[in-house]
């Protein structure tokens, strides 16, 4: 069979960069019984791919003995992407090449607290670091995204009791005093929607929405390129939009927010009487076998969804909304009846009727976000005022006058 | 692959009324416990609440002094940590007991390596451990590495492999992320929920809340050997399960 050489050793090489991408680093002899190669494969690989930049090696010791550490090779200039969710801690360590280099999920508590989750965020960061064998100072930010609207002038949390405990604090004041970094906080939402617009299903289009499906529901707004934030960061928080008349009274203090109707915690309680006690993953996981019941509640959660992300269309008229967020793991099932909503109440112009695609960066999405957050936002700080200005899918491209560039981060007095 | 309709049922593991004293020491007092499929059990309590005697008679260690221990709906006797294995009960004690001069694999096939043609099967237990460890998503990169060059979290995903090799339906954790940094911390914990999404029934030895409230299903608080309070971890509050804890509230119980 002709190429089938050239298509194995592309298929080692793959294997070898995978490797190195999923432990941060590792000696030549590990990679070796890690890939399940031969020490001689493994060496010419890595001395192909170090010919080609695309690892660096050091010299190193494992177990008293010389041994040649292989990392992927990295531009300057590190950042970290954080996204703090209600049930889990999603943390990157990249290059400003956006080339991950570590990455960890740690799952928290319910109303995990504000201090000891921002602890374990700064020990994360710090021991990430050491995976990599970089110090603090190759960092050039830090992003944090949370699961509540975030006021772009302060970087705390905007909406008083959707986060419980995490009201007025300052989250980027806390983690640049430990770590003397700059640290930028922005919604998730937003933050997804940054990471689609630049890596993800919304290369293509200059306004769409981003909706991101998880314990809550939340959007974020992609208009001209660049993310709308809104006055006080509230822009997209669909979640609070009222969808039941007569409904529960929300963690915001509002009746019938779509939050109490299609949150995480009414679609396991749906479930209860037949299915006993679930968690978010727990229904995924049942779409994905078949299970009638949980594919119900996500299809229904899917159509009231789609009512709400209509409303919103109508108000900004998007391209294109991008379905994102844990309960978009269930792809259509979830889609189809957004989408349906969607078509059923915005009127169709003649140029075309409005896209409704899924996410492509799946559960990576926020961190992402949070860490192209930090390198652009670090990059505009480390510019002279005023010339900083939010990235944008479609550099080069001018859209008019650009709002004056956020301060939502802390940076610490060199 | 456990579904989910099955939960809720008959539970794996269910220890029923069960007491265990050491002469004046009251280990266990009329102490209930179910484990169902596909759930995280965490047990919680002051030291000498009566933890560890639940896991050392859950995997045989020591036999309840009256009670009963059922395993799927019927009453067993587990006279021994062999007769545990076999009933598909495996246990991941304190101190883990691996030997560190012996590589991962060694480790993970300790007391029962494989065999072929009456020769050690070394191909098969690699590609087993190494199945296990991926399993586990575990970041030990070389399953041929003696155990003494790992960090303490690598140690716990091997010494959590290894009870798994004999594919328990039931396994007991006992303080598994004491004394663990954050990232190693994170891992096993990402371990525990990979654990139940298999379908096993895990019973969580801990004293931190932080821990036990991010991946149980259910926390059983144990006080002097008594049961004092059962709560559902996606809506207890710290506070709640803590008064429990230090007896601000108590369940009532016959003397």
């Amino acid at each position: 069979m002709a190429g089938s050489q050239t298509s194995l050793r592309e298929a080692n090489r793959a294997l070898v960069i995978d490797t190195v991408r999923r432990f941060g680093g590792l000696t030549q002899v590990e990679l070796a019984t890690a890939t399940g190669l031969s020490a001689a494969t493994v060496s010419t690989i890595v001395r192909e791919l170090l010919a080609a930049e695309v690892v660096q090696t050091r010299a190193a010791v494992r177990s008293g003995r010389r041994a040649v550490m292989v990392t992927m090779n990295r531009r300057v200039g590190l950042a970290v992407g954080v996204q703090v969710g209600l049930r889990s801690l999603e943390i990157v360590l990249a290059d400003a090449a956006h080339e991950v280099l570590a990455r960890q999920t740690l799952p928290l508590p319910f109303e995990h607290r504000a201090d000891t989750t921002l602890d374990q965020v700064a020990l994360l960061v710090v021991e990430l670091l050491q995976r990599v064998g970089a110090e603090i100072d190759n960092l050039v930010g830090i992003g944090i995204g949370v699961p509540a609207p975030v006021d772009p002038s302060t970087g705390i949390v905007s909406l008083p009791g959707v986060m419980r405990g995490w009201d007025d604090v300052p989250i980027a004041h806390m983690i640049s005093k430990r770590l003397g970094r700059p640290v930028f906080v922005d919604n998730d939402a937003n933050l997804g929607a940054l990471a689609e617009s630049t890596l993800g299903a919304g290369r293509p289009y200059r306004d769409f929405a981003y909706v991101r499906v998880s314990h809550g529901i939340g959007a974020g707004i992609v208009i001209g390129g660049s993310v709308y934030r809104g006055f006080s960061g509230t822009a997209g928080e669909i979640g609070h939009s009222q969808v039941a008349v007569n409904g529960k009274i929300c963690l915001c203090g509002s009746r019938g927010c779509l939050d109490t109707v299609v949150g995480s915690r009414t679609l396991v309680s749906a479930l209860s009487v037949s299915h006993g006690l679930l968690t978010l993953r727990d229904i995924v996981k049942g779409v994905h076998d078949g299970d009638p019941g949980c594919t119900r509640v996500v299809e229904d959660a899917g159509a009231v969804i789609g009512t709400a992300v209509a409303t919103m269309t109508l108000t900004i008229n998007p391209e294109c909304v991008i379905v994102g967020g844990e309960l978009a793991e269930t792809h259509e099932v979830l889609i189809r009846p957004i989408r349906e909503a969607i078509r059923q109440r915005v009127m169709s112009t003649r140029i075309t009727p409005i896209e409704v695609v899924p996410a492509e960066l799946g559960p990576a999405a926020e961190a992402t976000g949070a860490l192209a957050l930090a390198l652009a936002l670090a990059e505009t700080d480390a510019a002279p005022r005023g010339a900083g200005r939010e990235p944008r899918a479609t550099p080069g491209e001018d859209g008019g006058p650009s709002p004056p560039p956020p301060t939502r981060g802390h940076r610490p007095r060199p | 692959m456990a579904r989910i309709e099955d939960r809720g049922r008959v539970p794996l593991i269910r220890l029923r009324h069960v007491t265990k004293t050491f002469g004046a020491v009251e280990a266990l007092v009329g102490f209930d416990l179910q484990v169902h499929p596909h759930q995280v059990v965490a047990l919680v309590g002051d030291n000498g609440a009566g933890k560890s005697t639940v896991a050392k008679i859950i995997s045989g260690v020591l036999q309840p002094d009256t009670g009963l221990l059922e395993l799927n709906g019927t009453p067993t006797q587990i006279p021994g940590p062999s007769a545990a294995l076999s009933a598909g009960i495996a246990a991941v004690f304190q101190d883990l007991a691996l030997c560190d001069n012996l590589d991962v694999t060694a480790n993970i096939f300790l007391g029962r390596a494989l065999h072929r043609h009456g020769l050690l099967d070394e191909d098969a237990m690699e590609q087993a451990a190494r199945r296990t460890l991926a399993m586990l998503n575990s970041d030990i990169p070389s399953v041929r590495t003696p155990v003494r060059a790992l960090s303490a979290g690598q140690r716990q995903s091997v010494a959590i492999a290894r009870a798994l090799i004999s594919n328990p339906r039931v396994i007991v954790l006992d303080e598994p992320t004491a004394a663990l940094s954050v990232v190693q911390t994170a891992e096993v914990l990402s371990h525990i929920e990979r654990l139940r999404d298999v379908g096993l029934g895990v019973i969580f030895i801990s004293h931190n809340m932080n821990d036990v409230r991010a991946v149980a299903d259910r926390i059983e608080v144990m006080r002097h050997g008594r049961n004092n309070g059962s709560f559902e971890a996606a809506t207890a509050s710290y506070e709640t399960v803590l008064a429990a804890i230090t007896g601000a509230v108590r369940l009532q119980h016959a003397v």
